[in-house]
C-alpha cells in the first residue's frame, strides 16, 4: 500500500515542477503588464503580448532599453514609487538571467562571486530605495548607486541575451523543452545552500553527457548519494532521516535540473525513501548511516549487478554457435552479455547499428572488438540491408512501461519494425528495477530533447553541413529526441532477472515487487 | 573497331554519369534523349530494324557498364517504341489493339520486321523527339502543379534526404497552404540538410530529425511524400537507403506514403529485397565511419548501401505527370510506355 502511494507522490512532484513553472511565468507576466501600466505613462513600451517565447525574449530587449531612461537623475514621489518598482521588476530579471546563463554553462569562482556581489548590491539598492521613498532628497543617492551597477552588469547581460535568442522550439514538443529561466531560480539558491559536491558534480556530468546510459547513471547517482549520507551532518535538533529527506530533495531537483532523471533513478530513489522511512528511529546517526549506506550496497549489489548477471545467463542459454546478432546503440548490459557470451566460447557474430548524432555504437564497436568478437558496423539506414542475414536482434532499454511499452534510446523501435518486418526475434534486455507505472503510448507525451545544435554538424564528413549556418533561421528547427517507445507487438520477448517474460507482464512484475516491499 | 567509334557517344554519357558530372535523373533524361536525337539525325542507318539495333546496342552498353543506372536505358527503351509506333504509321499497317483473336489468326508474314526504308521516317521521328523532350522538361512543373491536391492545410510531412521532385513539389504546395515539413536528415550523406534549408527558405516550417527518430515522429505525420531512384515493374522502389524504415513506420500508423516518380523512372524490372547483391551497391563506408579510426577498421566490416527495395505493399500512391496511380498499375504503365519486346535488351 505503502509502496503505491510512494510513486503516485513522486509524479505529483515532477507535475508539481511543471505547473510551478508555469505558474511561476505567469506572475512574472502580471507583474510586467503592472508595471508596463505604470510606466506607459513616462515611456514607450507599448507592446502587446505576445507568447511567452517571445515574450522573454522582449524582456531582455525591453530590459536594456529600460536601462537608459533610468539614468538620468529624477525627483518626484510619483516617479520613486515606480522607480522602486522597475527596481525590483529589473532585479527580479537579472536574477532570471543570471541563472540561465548558469544553466548553460559552469561559471568560473570570479564570475560566480561578482554575480552574488551584483544581486546583493542590487538587494540593498532595492531596500535603500524602499526606505528612502517618501524623501524625495535622498533619491539622487539611490540613483548613483543605480548608476554604479549598471556597467557591471552589461557584459554579463550581452552574454545572456546572446544565449537566449537562438532557442527555438519544435511546436510539437514545446512542452518538453527544459525552461532555464525559471527552473535555474531555485537552482541558485540550492548552488549555494544544500546542494552537496558530490551531485553538483553529477549533476554536470549528467548535462555533458559524461555520464550515460540509465544504469551507469544510476549506479552514479548511487554513489553520490553514499557520500552524501556519509557526509551529512545532522543540524541540532533536527532529526537524522528528515534532514537527510529535504537535502535529498533540494539534491535531486538540482539534478532534475541538469537533466530530467532517468527511470532507474527514480526507482532507486524511491526505494531509498522508503527504506528511509522504515529505519528505526532510536538507532544513533551513525548506526543509521551504516544502516543507510547499507541499504545503497544492497540494492546495488542486488537489483543492478546481480540481475545483469542473471539477465546475461538467460540471454547467453539463448546464443548459439553460428548466430548473428543484431544490435543497437551502446547499452551496458548487452556488452556485458556479448562479451560473457565470447568468453563461454560460442562463436557468433555481432552487427552494431548505429546513428546520429551520438554514435554510441562506436564504443561498443570499439570494446567489442578488442575482446575479439567478429563485429560489422552499420548506421540505421542500412538495416535492411544487413537484416536479412541476423538471426537475433538483442536490444537494451531504458525502461519498460505498465502497458508493455518498451521505453529506449531513439531508433530502438525502428531496429524492432525491421526486425518484425524480416521476422527476426527481438529480445528486449531490462533489469527489473526500470520496469516503471507510468503508461505511455506515444513518444512525445514524456520525453527528453538533447542539444539540437548536434544536428546542425555532419558526423563524419568532411563537408559542412548547410545548416550550421542557419540558426537565426526560424523556420528552421532540428528536433533532436532522446527516446522513442516501442509497441509490445515488435517486441518478442522482454529478459529479465526473474524470467523470460513478454511485455505484458510488466505489471504482474511491479505488483510482486511492491508485495514484496510491503 | 567500327563498333567502338560509334558508341563514344554513349560511352561519354556513361563516364559522365559515373563521374557525377551529371547528378540530376532530369539531366540524364534529356542528355539519353539528345544523343538519341542526333543518332536518328545523324546515323548510320536505312530503316527502322538498323536504328533499333543502333539504339539496343546502346541500352546493352549502359546495362554492361551501370547495372544501376535505369534512366537512360529507359529514355531510350521508349524511344524504341516510338520508332515501332513511328514506322507502323508509315508504313500504314498499324495493327489495331492486339486481341487474342488477332494474336491467334496472325499470319507470320503479317508480324513487321521493321525493314522497309520510308522517306519520311527520320523527319517524324524527330519531331516526336522534340515533342518527347517537351515532356520531359515540363514532367517536374506538372507533377508539382498537383501538389494542392494531395496537401492540405496545416499537414504534417515527412520527407527523406533531398529529391528535386519533392522539393518542387512542396514549395509550389506552399503557394496556396500553410503546413509544416519534417525531414530527415539522411546520414551519411546529409542529403536532407540541405533540403531543409531550401525550403525554410521558401518559408515552410521545417523540421529536421536524425535517422533514428523516424518512428517516433511518424505518429504525427499526416503524410510521407519521397522521392525514388527507379519504380520496379511489381510498383516496388528502389529508393535512398532508409526509405524501406520511413515505409514501414508508416505503414505500421496507417501514414499514406506518396511517391513522386518521372515517367522514365517506370522501369520493366523485377527484383526482390532477398538479392540484395544484385540490387544494391555500397558506397565508400569513409562516410559511416572515417579513416582516423585508426587500427579498428582492420578487424570490422561496415556497410554503406546506396538502396533500399521498398516493396509495393508499402506504398501508397506512385504520382507521375499523368497524375496518380497506385502501384497494382504500374504494369499497365510500363506497357504503355515501353515495348512487350524491348522490356528485356
Amino acid at each position: 500500500m505503502d509502496k503505491k502511494k510512494e510513486p503516485l507522490k513522486k509524479e505529483k512532484v515532477a507535475e508539481d515542477g511543471l505547473t510551478k513553472k508555469e505558474r511561476r511565468a505567469l506572475k512574472v507576466q502580471v507583474k510586467k503588464t503592472e508595471i508596463q501600466n505604470v510606466i506607459q505613462v513616462n515611456e514607450t513600451i507599448v507592446e502587446n503580448k505576445p507568447n511567452p517565447e517571445k515574450e522573454k525574449q522582449k524582456q531582455n530587449v525591453s530590459h536594456k532599453t529600460n536601462d537608459t531612461p533610468n539614468d538620468p537623475p529624477v525627483s518626484g514621489k510619483l516617479l520613486s514609487d515606480k522607480e522602486l518598482r522597475k527596481l525590483e521588476w529589473e532585479k527580479k530579471l537579472t536574477d532570471q538571467k543570471t541563472k540561465e546563463l548558469e544553466s548553460v554553462k559552469a561559471l568560473s569562482k570570479a564570475e560566480l562571486k561578482a554575480k552574488r556581489r551584483e544581486q546583493q548590491e542590487s538587494q540593498r539598492s532595492a531596500k535603500t530605495s524602499s526606505k528612502v521613498e517618501p524623501t524625495p532628497t535622498k533619491t539622487p543617492s539611490v540613483n548613483i548607486k543605480q548608476s554604479k551597477t549598471e556597467p557591471k552588469k552589461s557584459p554579463v547581460q550581452k552574454q545572456i541575451i546572446r544565449k537566449t535568442i537562438p532557442i527555438q522550439r519544435v511546436q510539437l514538443v514545446q512542452h518538453l523543452y527544459i525552461d532555464n529561466s525559471s527552473e535555474s531560480n531555485d537552482k541558485n539558491s540550492i548552488l549555494h545552500n544544500k546542494v552537496h559536491p558530490a551531485f553538483v558534480r553529477l549533476g554536470t556530468q549528467y548535462s555533458n553527457k559524461n555520464v550515460l546510459g540509465s544504469n551507469a547513471r544510476c549506479l552514479a547517482l548511487l554513489a553520490a548519494l553514499k557520500q552524501l549520507v556519509d557526509n551529512l551532518q545532522t543540524p541540532p535538533k533536527q532529526e537524522f532521516c528528515r534532514y537527510l529527506e529535504t537535502v535529498l530533495k533540494s539534491c535531486t531537483n538540482y539534478l532534475q535540473n541538469c537533466r530530467p532523471l532517468a527511470v532507474s533513478m527514480i526507482n532507486a530513489l524511491r526505494n531509498f525513501n522508503l527504506q528511509l522511512t522504515q529505519i528505526d528511529t532510536n538507532l544513533n546517526d551513525n548506526e543509521k548511516r551504516i544502516k543507510l549506506q547499507d541499504v545503497i550496497d544492497i540494492y546495488i549489489n542486488d537489483d543492478i549487478r546481480k540481475a545483469g548477471e542473471a539477465i546475461s545467463m538467460r540471454v547467453r542459454e539463448k546464443i548459439s554457435d553460428g548466430d548473428v546478432i543484431l544490435t543497437y546503440g551502446c547499452s551496458s548490459l548487452i556488452r556485458k552479455i556479448l562479451l560473457e557470451a565470447h568468453k563461454d566460447e560460442k562463436k557468433f557474430e555481432v552487427i552494431i547499428v548505429d546513428s546520429r548524432p551520438l554514435l554510441e555504437g562506436k564504443e561498443m564497436l570499439r570494446r567489442l572488438v578488442v575482446a575479439g568478437i567478429k563485429c560489422s558496423y552499420v548506421l540505421i539506414n542500412a538495416l535492411s540491408y544487413v537484416m536479412n542475414s541476423v538471426t537475433k536482434v538483442i536490444l537494451g532499454a531504458h525502461a519498460l512501461l505498465t502497458n508493455g511499452y518498451v521505453m529506449s534510446r531513439i531508433g530502438t523501435a525502428q531496429v524492432a519494425l525491421l526486425a518484425r518486418a524480416y521476422n527476426k526475434p527481438v529480445l528486449v534486455c531490462c533489469e527489473t528495477y526500470k520496469f516503471s507505472e507510468r503508461v505511455q503510448t506515444d513518444s512525445f507525451v514524456y520525453n527528453e530533447i538533447g542539444d539540437a545544435d548536434l544536428l546542425r554538424t555532419t558526423h563524419t564528413s568532411e563537408t559542412e553541413s548547410p545548416l550550421s549556418k542557419t540558426k537565426d533561421m526560424n523556420k528552421l528547427m532540428p528536433l533532436n529526441l532522446l527516446y522513442d517507445v516501442t509497441p509490445p507487438d515488435l517486441v518478442t520477448a522482454v529478459v529479465t532477472e526473474i524470467a523470460i517474460l513478454p511485455c505484458t507482464s510488466v505489471p504482474v512484475v511491479l505488483r510482486i515487487h511492491a508485495d514484496e516491499s510491503t | 573497331m567500327h563498333d567502338k567509334e560509334n558508341l563514344s557517344d554513349v560511352s561519354k554519357l556513361v563516364s559522365d554519369i559515373k563521374h557525377k558530372n551529371i547528378l540530376s535523373s532530369l539531366d540524364i533524361a534529356l542528355r539519353s534523349e539528345d544523343l538519341l536525337k542526333e543518332l536518328i539525325s545523324q546515323g548510320q542507318w536505312k530503316s527502322a530494324r538498323e536504328l533499333m539495333n543502333l539504339v539496343k546496342i546502346r541500352i546493352q552498353y549502359i546495362k554492361e557498364n551501370l547495372p544501376h543506372e535505369a534512366t537512360a536505358a529507359n529514355v531510350m527503351r521508349h524511344v524504341l517504341k516510338v520508332i515501332r509506333e513511328e514506322y507502323e504509321c508509315e508504313s500504314k499497317r498499324k495493327v489495331e489493339g492486339q486481341s487474342l483473336h488477332q494474336l491467334v489468326t496472325a499470319h507470320p508474314a503479317d508480324v513487321l520486321d521493321y525493314s522497309e526504308s520510308l522517306i519520311n521516317l527520320k523527319t517524324s521521328l524527330i519531331d516526336h523527339l522534340t515533342e518527347y523532350k517537351v515532356e520531359l522538361e515540363s514532367s517536374g512543373e506538372n507533377i508539382a502543379a498537383q501538389a494542392s491536391e494531395h496537401i492540405h492545410m496545416d499537414e504534417i510531412i515527412l520527407t527523406v534526404g533531398k529529391s528535386d521532385t519533392v522539393e518542387k513539389f512542396l514549395k509550389s504546395a506552399a503557394k496556396v497552404r500553410a503546413f509544416k515539413v519534417v525531414v530527415v536528415e539522411a546520414a551519411p550523406l546529409y542529403y536532407g540538410h540541405k533540403m531543409a534549408v531550401s525550403l525554410a527558405k521558401s518559408n515552410i516550417q521545417t523540421t529536421v530529425i536524425s535517422d533514428a527518430a523516424v518512428f517516433a515522429m511518424m505518429s504525427r505525420v499526416n503524410k510521407v511524400i519521397i522521392g525514388t531512384h527507379t519504380v520496379l515493374a511489381n510498383g516496388g522502389l528502389r529508393a535512398a537507403s532508409g526509405i524501406h524504415a520511413v515505409a514501414l513506420a508508416a505503414k505500421h500508423y496507417s501514414v499514406p506514403v506518396m511517391v513522386l516518380s518521372h515517367m522514365y523512372k517506370f522501369t520493366p524490372l523485377y527484383v526482390g529485397s532477398h538479392n540484395q547483391e544484385a540490387f544494391n551497391i555500397c558506397a565508400s563506408p569513409a562516410n559511416v565511419i572515417p579513416y582516423s579510426a585508426g587500427k579498428i577498421l582492420n578487424s570490422i566490416q561496415v556497410f554503406n548501401p546506396v538502396f533500399d527495395y521498398v516493396p509495393p505493399e508499402l506504398v501508397t500512391l506512385l504520382i507521375s505527370h499523368q497524375g496518380g496511380n497506385a502501384p497494382s498499375y504500374v504494369y499497365r504503365l510500363l506497357s504503355e510506355l515501353y515495348h512487350q519486346d524491348d522490356y528485356d535488351i
